[in-house]
């Protein structure tokens, strides 16, 4: 039965052994597919993302600021 | 480690701007499952830090940093030393590690909802969040990871509201999105309570704050403005009784093996004016106009000479004051050495200024170096309040009076105070509706690095392990 959650990549096997040893130094990553799913996250992001490093486009400044002072924080 | 049961999970409830006086004594009687959160709990008042201001409160509650160190002291601040430059904090002006980056490292996963300043959403393994009010809209990438936000949509029926529109003063509409922006909210939280893994849980609700700042002259009967039988008399019973059953039901989702809490950032109370900050520097001779405004005029637009110019100031519930110092300002005047003596003098004035009765009005003034320790980042000169906070500060110039009944920027009536709320509430112990006393918005981190078994890692946090939650 296909899990609607999850699936699975194959990634040569040398890779998945430097990636092992190297979250048993590193804490937080609980396995080799959490952390692929991290990575990978971050990467996909990057190119999907059209934006400006700064967060706020001018914009979205504009309008922020706008809003803070309606809201009395400026 | 006494009282506290191993392997239980800490659920946050994070409330903004909730004063003790309303929640722990107004409205206690009608608000069910606080009380009983109450009754069986450890309850008290959390002091918070200078500047008692929403950002950067909540950071300093959950990194246990205080603003000096993190390095900010508003939403906004000056880029370096520009009269006119400047930047809104947002997640990435955080570089000190919350207590959820901390526990992601020790493999532990983490919801983290709207916790301010949440945008962009920082990427880190093991938790799931959803960012802040300061997001600019739905259309943007406000979650991590970027799959979640497709979840949260469909949970708030494709409208999650981040914040209420504020520029307008038809209170009836901010009435309806306030209650509509809540509902949502608690909604998402019961969502990611049941559907995503967590061993902390971190909620922020913007929604009191905007209450308070809104309605509090219908609603306090102390209130200058207050007018008996307004329709919003009951208001702020109205949103608590709401609120205390969307927390009931999220108890009930965090289950027996959950401590949760419920903080808030800061307090409020009602607003007895303004102060023209800007006008009094220049009546003072420490600011000088090319040309005067003679209608309300923001400072940032105001044609000021700064050949001639010693100081100027920001509005905001606190007020901002910047020297023009020679080599450091871009059209300094001041020479650095005297710049202490300049501080000083503004100091006695500032603690000279009086109300519009001509009553003594309370202020007080902090130097950032002083105040914090180190003190990074972009910081004003001086930091000062006027009347204990029930003045807010006018950054606007142009107005026939330095005092002013109205605030300048928009709807208000409340500002903000010192003391938020602390409720600590153990299914599992019957704690007894103990209080306690003295504790600070910086204890929390630590002391949450302590219940999760990390005491020994709070090196550097400025706040200490509150004893009674282990007693």
């Amino acid at each position: 039965m296909k899990d609607s959650k999850y699936t699975t990549i194959s990634i040569p096997r040398p890779l998945h052994d430097r990636i092992e040893k190297m979250i048993l130094k590193k804490e937080g990553f609980k396995s080799v597919s959490d952390y692929a799913t991290y990575v990978l996250r971050e990467v996909v992001a990057m190119h999907e993302s059209k934006d400006v490093p700064d967060p706020f486009t001018s914009e979205d400044l504009e309008q922020i600021k706008e809003r803070l002072k309606a809201l009395g924080y400026l | 480690m006494r009282g506290f049961s191993l392997g239980s999970k800490v659920a946050i409830i994070g409330l903004d701007s909730v004063p003790p006086e309303l929640m722990f004594q107004k409205l206690l009687p009608k608000l069910p499952n606080i009380k009983r959160m109450y009754d069986r709990g450890i309850h008290g008042t959390l002091e918070t830090c200078h500047p008692p201001i929403t950002v950067p409160a909540w950071m300093v509650m959950l990194t246990g940093k205080n603003p000096g160190k993190l390095g900010i002291y508003g939403f906004r601040h000056r880029r370096g030393f520009a009269y006119k430059d400047g930047y809104i904090v947002n997640s990435t002006t955080v570089k000190e590690k919350t207590f959820w980056e901390l526990l992601s490292a020790k493999g532990k996963n983490s919801i983290v909802l709207g916790i301010p300043p949440g945008y962009p959403p920082k990427s880190i393994p093991n938790c799931n969040i959803v960012s802040c009010f300061i997001t600019p809209g739905m259309e943007k990438q406000f979650t991590y990871p970027a799959e979640l936000k497709e979840e949260v949509l469909k949970v708030a029926n494709g409208k999650y509201i981040f914040d209420v529109t504020f520029r307008t003063e038809d209170r009836e509409a901010i009435k309806k999105e306030l209650f509509e922006m809540t509902e949502k909210r608690f909604d998402v939280a019961e969502y990611l309570a049941k559907n995503k893994p967590w061993d902390f849980f971190i909620m922020h609700e913007i929604g009191f704050d905007r209450l308070h700042h809104a309605f509090w002259k219908f609603f306090d009967p102390s209130h200058p403005k207050y007018v008996a039988g307004n329709p919003y008399e009951h208001l702020d019973e109205e949103y608590y009784v709401m609120v205390d059953e969307r927390i009931g039901k999220l108890e009930k989702i965090f289950g027996d093996n959950c401590i949760s809490f419920i903080l808030s950032d800061h307090g409020s109370k009602g607003m007895h004016g303004a102060f023209c900050v800007n006008q009094w520097l220049e009546e003072q001779g420490y600011l000088k106009f090319k040309t005067k405004p003679t209608k309300m005029t923001d400072i940032d637009k105001a044609e000021i000479d700064w050949s001639k110019t010693k100081a100027w100031g920001w509005g905001g519930y606190y007020a901002r004051i910047f020297f023009n110092v020679r080599g450091r300002e871009p059209e300094g005047i001041i020479d650095p050495t005297n710049l202490q003596k300049e501080k000083t003098d503004l100091t006695d004035r500032i603690m000279a200024i009086t109300d519009d009765k001509g009553q003594k009005l309370h202020n007080m003034v902090l130097v950032p170096d002083e105040l914090y320790g180190t003190a990074i980042g972009d910081k004003p000169d001086l930091m000062v309040y006027f009347g204990d906070l029930n003045w807010r500060s006018a950054g606007t110039v142009g107005h026939s009076s330095n005092y002013l009944f109205e605030n300048d920027t928009g709807p208000d009536d409340s500002v903000h105070s010192m003391n938020g709320i602390f409720l600590m509430y153990d299914p599992k112990k019957n704690l007894a509706g103990r209080e306690i006393r003295g504790a600070q918005i910086e204890d929390i981190a630590p002391t949450l690095m302590n219940m999760y078994g990390y005491g020994a890692e709070v090196n550097g946090m400025d706040g200490r392990k509150l004893s009674e939650v282990f007693a």
